[in-house]
């Protein structure tokens, strides 16, 4: 359900005012209620349990960076399983109903390079990246030959 | 208003009458997810800004709003490349008008884990008060 403030007649809508104000400060803001209405539905994609993902790579590893915001360590669950990467975080929210459990889980398809042993991850500012390294044959080898 | 900047920039040159603030040195900029609560003292204010720290976050009171901006602490090493990304770089940017309702003298703001919370004390003159009859 969405709101549609009132405004309390102030210096800044009161007709004198608008002399010295631009034109399109008006405008601007209804133009921006108007986006805000229209994006309201998408921005509700973290509540509906999903969070943005982005993966990288070096020639060791591949690093897979999730937002987010508000988690406790303890309640992060990163699983490698049959070549998926599972992220998972629960949180105790305060909803109308008292305290809710809220819960946004994901899943993302490994390459196919990587390795299960030795995954590890960090939590910072409401970010977490998730490191996996390469498997030894993926990894660019070099190899100096000794020429007689 | 900042995603329209985005998509015409043309659009973000200041008109006429100069704007309040200057936006060119943030770059493209994203409005963060928030969401307002309201008691009778205060009001709550709660951002969502993964990846800004306590250093990269500018929140200003100036006239009748108040301006949040985050930038992201964290940037790719050079050596890392892209394999798919969902996220953006740009700077977090939320400006709410508040029309002096609150004592911005007051604004107590904590980070952490990427949550900002914001309480903005009501200014006196609109909290409710009982009036004693004579």
């Amino acid at each position: 359900m969405r709101y549609i403030r009132y405004n309390y007649p102030t210096r800044r809508s009161l007709p004198v005012a608008a002399f010295g104000r631009g034109a399109w400060n008006g405008l601007e803001s209804e133009i921006d209620r108007l986006f805000n209405a229209a994006l309201a539905g998408t921005q509700n994609a973290a509540a509906a349990g999903r969070f943005p993902v982005d993966a990288y790579q070096d020639t060791n590893n591949v690093y897979v960076r999730a937002e987010l915001p508000g988690f406790k360590r303890d309640a992060i669950n990163v699983e490698v399983v049959d070549g998926y990467l599972t992220l998972e975080a629960s949180r105790e929210a305060e909803g109308e109903k008292g305290q809710t459990k809220a819960k946004v889980n994901r899943s993302i398809a490994l390459p196919e390079d990587v390795q299960t042993e030795g995954v590890s991850a960090a939590y910072v500012d409401g970010v977490l990246t998730v490191t996996l390294p390469k498997k030894e044959e993926a990894k660019p080898r070099k190899i100096s030959v000794a020429v007689k | 208003m900042n995603l329209i900047h985005s998509l015409i920039p043309s659009f973000s040159r200041a008109p006429v009458v100069a704007q309040g603030h200057d936006e060119k040195d943030l770059g493209p900029t994203v409005q963060p997810r928030y969401e307002i609560k309201e008691t009778d003292e205060a009001f709550g204010l709660t951002v969502t800004l993964p990846g800004v720290t306590k250093d990269n976050l500018e929140i200003t009171a100036e006239g009748e709003s108040l301006r949040i901006v985050g930038k992201r602490s964290w940037s790719r090493p050079d050596d890392w490349s892209v394999i798919y990304r969902e996220t953006t770089d740009a700077t977090y940017l939320l400006e709410i008008d508040h029309d002096n309702a609150v004592d911005t003298e007051k604004v107590h703001a904590e980070l952490r884990d990427g949550i900002l919370r914001l309480s903005l004390p009501k200014a006196e003159e609109i909290k409710p008060r009982r009036i004693e009859i004579a």
